[in-house]
């Protein structure tokens, strides 16, 4: 105790001296960024006696002049650090460079036009307002002023401009060029090489307005801008895209900036004091330690790390957060990114071009006993359709649950009338797996036991490597007869999850009425209620022709400690459920440490 | 003898030579690349550009020809999943850690399993023995990951005496520049299998030196236990084990993905994984590269050893060969 209290002394003797010497440190340690601004409001304190309450007041003031919450630890004390997987594949922090290539703690250094609140509508972000042109093809996005860079230039439509310019040219050759493909103006033809980059759909007019325009009519284009991730034109022109891979290029609008950059050990940011943005931060520092995440469980439980995502956890884990109070509590469910698992078929061919073979299997699978015995509730609820409860035109109310309902009777029934009563015939099946860990592996094979029992045929399930199974998946005509994948939305908007079932998309599956509704309904302009509706037929179109067999949706979620607080996080949205939602990507504006930390033995101020 | 040695440097560039082609046409056989098409297809005009981009439009056999000039050069090209390097500067930089670890883990496991094994071989039967071979047959059985979560679990989590991971400049060191506690769990969970191997082996081949005529005669000429052990069992004792451990120090060198990963040190180690999920041909060729070379050299260097350690052993010649 002498100890402690000697350090907290000691730090405030320091941040008195900081005061009246610079009159510009707001904490004693670690030490703020060089080029952080002096607050003008701030004067130095003029007597030595008023020091050490001037000390008290500013320790929990941030950098911004902003006072933490009641309930926040100092401002020293705001650190938070997650695991980074020592396996991934890393290279640059900007969605705009390498989608799949992404540092942990990612895509900071900037804010998108948009973002989603909590029940994932879409509020402005850097953007203050837009609008749409009456034909539905253009989209005038209007920045806000003021905004800058960390070295002092300011954000301007310009740096968008360059930013889309920079991911249509072939040379960059985005790995997320799809995204775009058949939505801005001449987008296909400047991948392609037959127009210059210049020719795109996105133009600056003025510093502060931006201009969007779409091949077609596409009224989910604000949600697609919660992608729209801007990088700096001038740091662009000088360095290239991975100027933010170098701790001396990197520069950022947003509300952290890099500070260390040890690709395989360590990452840190820490809050960006140029940031004029809508999330200024409480945290002052954020730091992603690289380690094999199957060792972040026992990190969290020993106060190294702060949050450990779901998929992280494995059933063991689980099993210990559901019998602890506190852990439970602080494992924070979510929808994630809506994420669905299913079975796919190739019904090119026999013999999944029999769509009673399809209905057979699709009510062969025991969803509930799966979902209650292989996944735990916390972690799925069984699936009879592609979008998830709450998700945009999903089915609520639970109509389509009939069509691919579990019935090993009905199941049967349809395999007979197919050809193969009672299994006789049906040729042996192998079931892919895309790269599954130990737990999805389970409940695959639980699908596959649940099926080959009913259905009395034989499956064997055999996990590929990633790139093999996508390879085969992808390949037309596909070289992949009946598999296993997941997939979760891109942006909220029922034309991406519905969209990828179209007969152009990456399943062997076609149904000329679903193609043309959803086709109609993604362009549809006007009448929300309607487009959600022509949505809703197309779903069950999609469930009834069995494009594929719907297992389960995924309840993600977080394990965090219980001292980060933060309404973001700890309020429940209108469904009732309190977490990190996705493209809640304002809760970096709202996270902080509570005093609670004191009670633990954590890392900071080690 | 150095015209032997020379001859046998001369095949192992022959050698390398076949790895390249095998690498290389294997690495590209496998399907995908080094561009994720995990969500969605990529239109076939960005697929193209991704494959300009990476070189990989060009035909194979000029890919390769390619390669092989740069790596003439020591150019070795650009990982692609750290492109703002290169791999030289990749590897090097990583390796360094990796092989101070796998250098720790050889000293530790080397000498303690030699220690070990002669001591079991000695008091064979006594309680000793029982110990060693127990403790032996639970390094080579248990696995390493597994090692490192149960010291990881009992020294940071419940005693926290140790760092639970990672790897500190050497001003953070417990002793500054000199030793690290990070060292400790590393390299005693990556020292267990290793070391049980040399001491099973020690053991086996000491009993059986320890038996034969020659100890009997120096016994009866009285020499000291000492002398008999070091001068006559152990030096005897030593030819086979060098065939069997030698080879274990490529292994060693190059890093263990599950010690490495677990422990937070950023080596050389998980790139042997990473490299082939991403499809990261630059840094796969290099890697096998560099362990066929090790390999190449451990053998030659056993082979030296072999004509120190028994003077009947000659190289490159028939004379006396064995």
């Amino acid at each position: 105790m002498m100890t402690k209290r000697t350090w907290t002394m000691l730090i405030g003797m320091m941040v008195a001296f900081g005061l009246l010497v610079t009159a510009c440190a707001p904490q004693a340690a670690p030490a703020p960024p060089a080029e952080q601004p002096a607050p003008e409001e701030k004067a130095p304190a003029e007597e030595p006696a008023a020091a050490p309450e001037a000390a008290e007041e500013d320790a929990y003031m941030t950098i911004y002049g902003e006072r933490l919450p009641e309930d926040a630890a100092t401002y020293d004390m705001q650190i938070y650090k997650v695991p980074c997987d020592i396996k991934g594949n890393h290279i640059t922090f900007d969605f705009q460079v390498a989608v799949y290539q992404r540092f942990c703690l990612s895509d900071l250094f900037q804010d998108q036009l948009v973002n989603l609140d909590k029940d994932f509508n879409v509020i402005p972000a850097s953007a203050e307002s837009w609008e749409v042109s009456e034909d539905g093809l253009t989209w005038t996005f209007h920045i806000k002023p003021g905004l800058q860079w960390s070295d002092g230039t300011p954000l301007t439509a310009y740096d968008w401009e360059a930013t889309y310019q920079m991911i249509a040219n072939p040379e960059h050759a985005w790995d997320f060029a799809w995204f775009y493909s058949g939505v801005l103006k001449n987008w296909d033809e400047i991948i392609a090489g037959e127009l210059p980059p210049s020719e795109l759909g996105v133009k600056a007019v003025d510093d502060l307005t931006l201009q969007i325009t779409t091949e077609t009519p596409w009224p989910p284009l604000p949600a697609m801008m919660q992608f729209s991730f801007v990088m700096q034109k001038k740091a662009l022109e000088e360095h290239g895209p991975l100027y933010n891979s170098n701790v001396e290029t990197s520069v950022s609008a947003g509300p952290f900036i890099l500070d260390v950059l040890e690709p395989g050990k360590r990452i840190e940011l820490v809050a960006n004091p140029m940031y004029k943005g809508y999330r200024q931060p409480r945290l002052q520092r954020l730091i992603a330690e690289y380690r094999d995440m199957s060792t972040a469980f026992v990190a969290f439980q020993n106060y190294e790390i702060d949050q450990v995502g779901y998929e992280w956890l494995s059933p063991a884990d689980f099993e210990i957060i559901l019998s602890d109070p506190v852990l439970k509590e602080n494992y924070l469910r979510h929808y994630g990114d809506f994420r669905t698992d299913y079975l796919l078929f190739d019904t090119y061919n026999p013999p999944f071009n029999d769509i009673n073979v399809r209905k057979a299997f699709a009510h062969a699978v025991d969803r509930e006993a799966i979902v209650k015995n292989v996944y735990g509730e916390i972690k799925a609820m069984p699936a009879y359709s592609m979008l998830m409860p709450g998700y945009p035109a999903s089915d609520t109310e639970g109509k389509l649950k009939e069509y691919q309902k579990y019935d090993c009777d009905l199941a049967k029934e349809y395999l007979a009338k197919a050809g193969y009563p009672n299994g006789e015939g049906f040729p042996k099946l192998e079931m892919w797996l895309r790269n599954e860990g130990p737990a999805m592996q389970a409940v695959f094979q639980a699908v596959a036991a649940s099926i080959s029992e009913c259905l009395n045929i034989q499956i064997e399930v055999s996990n590929k490597d990633f790139k093999v199974y996508m390879d085969a998946l992808n390949a037309k005509p596909t070289q992949l007869q009946f598999g296993a994948v997941s997939y979760g939305m891109d942006f909220l908007d029922p034309a991406n999850l519905l969209g990828i079932w179209l007969s152009t998309g990456r399943h062997s599956w076609k149904n000329d009425e679903f193609d043309r509704i959803v086709r109609e309904a993604s362009s549809l302009v006007g009448d929300p209620e309607k487009r959600k509706a022509m949505f809703q037929e197309a779903e069950r179109i999609l469930v009834d022709d069995v494009g594929g067999v719907f297992i389960a949706h995924r309840w993600q979620g977080d394990l965090f400690q219980p001292f980060i607080q933060g309404d973001c996080i700890r309020e429940p949205d209108s469904q009732g459920i309190a977490a990190w939602h996705w493209g809640n990507d304002w809760c970096w504006g709202n996270i902080y440490i509570s005093k609670d930390v004191y009670n633990y033995d954590t890392y900071r101020g080690k | 003898m150095t015209r032997y040695i020379l001859g046998r440097l001369i095949s192992l560039i022959f050698v390398l030579w076949v790895v390249s082609i095998i690498t290389f046409t294997l690495m590209h056989s496998v399907p995908g690349g080094p561009f994720d098409e995990g969500k969605q297809r990529l239109p076939p005009a960005a697929k193209e550009n991704l494959l300009r981009k990476y070189g990989l439009d060009q035909p194979i056999w000029k890919q390769y020809l390619k390669y092989m000039w740069n790596a003439l050069h020591f150019d070795f090209g650009v990982p692609y999943q750290v492109p703002t390097t290169t791999v030289t500067a990749l590897i090097a930089k990583t390796w360094i850690i990796t092989a101070q670890v796998g250098a720790m883990t050889i000293a530790l496991a080397y000498g303690f399993g030699l220690l070990a094994g002669l001591l079991a071989a000695y008091y064979q039967n006594s309680w000793i023995d029982n110990v060693v071979t127990f403790t032996a047959m639970l390094g080579i059985t248990v696995p390493n990951f597994v090692v490192a979560l149960w010291l990881i679990l009992i020294f940071s989590v419940r005693l926290k005496v140790l760092p639970s991971g990672g790897w500190s400049e050497p001003d953070h060191w417990l002793i500054p520049g000199v030793f690290s506690k990070d060292w400790i769990m590393p390299v005693v969970a990556y020292a267990l299998a290793p070391f049980s191997l040399v001491a099973r082996y020690t053991r086996s081949s000491v009993v059986d030196t320890i038996r034969s005529d020659y100890v009997r005669t120096a016994r009866a000429k009285g020499l000291k236990e000492r002398t008999i052990l070091i001068r006559h069992v152990l030096k005897n004792a030593l030819i086979p084990m060098v065939t069997a451990l030698g080879p274990e120090i490529p292994n060693l060198l190059t890093g263990s993905i599950f010690i490495e990963a677990t422990f937070r040190i950023p080596g050389l180690g998980k790139y042997f994984v990473t490299s082939t999920f991403n499809r990261d041909y630059p840094m796969i060729m290099a890697l096998v590269l560099l362990i066929a070379t090790l390999w190449g050299i451990t053998y030659l260097l056993t082979d030296i050893v072999y004509t120190w350690i028994d003077p009947r052993v000659r190289l490159g010649g028939s004379e006396g060969s064995v």
